[in-house]
């Protein structure tokens, strides 16, 4: 029987870990991933799980020791956050490039500037042309859930790439919820055992990785970009799939709230979501047509979706929690993935750049109804008034100016 | 014309043990080639553990052998022979 339980985004995902049982976990401690590597030596202590855990000595090992796993045939996880997911750097593309569909799990959280631990997406957002397929998950459930998922379409014969649990740092993985733990028998008539076709096996040895001439390059990451594209077809089903055996029903790529007779959306990823919804409930009573558009992949990219669902709108707001600076029209990765999948569809909204959230900031009512009030403007002025808005910064509305004001007044002097 | 690349098996995954695979053979990196002297020459192997791309022969008869086709003419092998019986050749005063 499926069990309801109060915990977090990161015990749900211990939970799919220990459901999906998992042989191997390597952990290097670093928060908010931490709580999810002491949630399962716990679990292996106590004797309620069996898995190889093993501890690298930094980030980059620790992936490497699941990269090694896994190229031995055991179900491999590992993950991490902000700066440690990028002194991995080294290890995802090869990870990826020899088909080893280990799970990561990343809290996210913001790349140093002197230590700011808050939540941002910037750090799995750096990693997102190396061949992994990831999303983000809005709460605890949808982080079990994802999890699972991202299992069986991984580890699927016609597809082997690595993947990311990706969830917002703090509000998804240390907030306790509600969440419910699916029987184990559901989950292993939905995820069978990783039986991957090449393994280290010293009966039948094989070279894994080796180096090869430059001729052999191109082949292998035309390889990687067709596999990549089957994901999507994957996705359909998998999710459709999941709905059945448990219940719980997932928009494949894009999840909307309150569109029917929007002519304007919000369009974000995660946890701050949730947020924008209820503040799309006082917005439609103040008379604003608004909805929103929550992506739940970002790796593959799902263009074809969103250019389906975004034509219907007149003005898309899209909202990074992430940076890349110097980035085109002052955006974040993802508006600027939205405008590009956009670029050539008829029909098209006019699409809004806004950064917010980032250092782990909660997106505030005050700030979603700001955006949507410049939604607004552009909306009735047919163009868009200012471009590439970092909320509060960029002074568009006066509350925002004069508290910037009052804070830049306060600094202490050189 | 399209360029017609090299066939790949999935993920480079290659059957082992295997000391050569001609359908990988990454021997034209090589700008120096390493030439042993065989009278300096103790025998010691110890060129054979540092090799990086296992190409330090000793299976035939006479002595320290380089296997062209994969070693790389990286110079460790002459780094670490403690005798200095491994030189370094430009590639091109060899024919081939
Ligand atoms: S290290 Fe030098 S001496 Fe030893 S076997 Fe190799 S070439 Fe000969
Ligand atoms: S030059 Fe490098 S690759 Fe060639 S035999 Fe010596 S150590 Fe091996």
């Amino acid at each position: 029987m499926p069990i309801k339980k109060k915990g977090t985004g990161l015990t749900a995902v211990a939970d799919a870990w220990q459901l999906a049982d998992i042989d191997v976990s390597a952990s290097y401690p670093i928060r908010p991933y931490t709580a999810v590597m002491a949630e399962l030596a716990k679990r292996i202590a106590n004797g309620t799980m069996q898995c190889e855990m093993v501890h690298g000595e930094g980030e980059h090992a620790q992936f490497s020791i699941a990269h090694g796993a896994s190229m031995a045939g055991a179900r491999a996880t590992t993950g991490s956050s902000g700066v440690g997911v990028t002194y991995a750097f080294e290890t995802y593309s090869p990870i990826a490039g020899s088909r080893c569909p280990i799970q990561a799990l990343v809290g996210d959280r913001t790349l140093d500037p002197p230590g700011d631990f808050g939540s941002e997406h910037t750090d799995c957002l750096t990693l997102r042309d190396n061949g992994w397929i990831f999303g983000w998950a809005q709460d605890a459930q949808e982080s079990l859930d994802n999890s699972l998922m991202y299992f069986r379409i991984g580890e699927d014969p016609d597809i082997m790439l690595p993947q990311i649990v990706a969830m917002d740092g703090y509000f998804v993985t240390h907030i306790a919820q509600d969440y419910i733990m699916p029987d184990q028998d559901q989950v292993d008539k939905f995820l069978p055992k990783f039986n991957p076709k090449f393994r280290l096996d010293v009966k039948n040895p094989v070279i894994m990785g080796p180096q090869i001439e430059p001729e052999m390059g191109p082949p292998l990451e035309w390889d990687r970009h067709v596999v990549m594209t089957k994901v999507k077809e994957k996705i359909v089903e998998v999710t459709e799939e999941f709905g059945k055996v448990f219940g719980r029903k997932y928009a494949p790529f894009v999840e909307e709230y309150l569109t029917e007779d929007a002519d304007m959306v919000f369009v974000l990823q995660g946890a701050h979501a949730v947020t924008c919804r209820s503040a799309i409930k006082y917005l439609r009573e103040a008379g604003f047509k608004i909805g929103l558009c929550r992506l739940r992949w970002f790796r593959p990219f799902p263009d074809t979706a969103l250019a389906q669902i975004l034509t219907k709108f007149k003005v898309a707001g899209v909202i990074d929690t992430g940076t890349s600076y110097g980035a085109p029209c002052s955006g974040g990765v993802l508006s600027t993935e939205v405008k590009a999948a956009m670029s050539e569809v008829a029909g098209k909204p006019i699409i809004q750049s806004f950064t917010s959230g980032l250092g782990g900031e909660t997106i505030t009512h005050e700030e979603f109804f700001a955006m949507a009030e410049m939604m607004k403007q552009t909306l009735q002025a047919g163009k868009i008034i200012q471009g590439g808005t970092w909320v509060n910064f960029n002074d568009y509305h006066e509350g925002a100016s004069q508290i910037n004001a009052a804070k830049h007044e306060a600094a202490p002097s050189k | 014309m399209a360029k017609v690349y090299k066939q790949v098996p999935f993920a480079a995954i290659v059957p082992s043990p295997q000391t050569e695979n001609e359908g990988m053979i990454t021997g034209n990196w090589r700008f120096l080639r390493p030439v042993v002297d065989k009278e300096q020459c103790t025998e010691c192997k110890t060129c054979y553990i540092y090799c990086p791309d296992a190409c330090v022969n000793f299976a035939k008869a006479d002595g320290v052998s380089f296997n062209l086709k994969y070693c790389k003419g990286c110079g460790i092998c002459s780094n670490v022979c403690p005798v200095g019986a491994i030189s370094r050749v430009p590639e091109l005063d060899f024919d081939e």
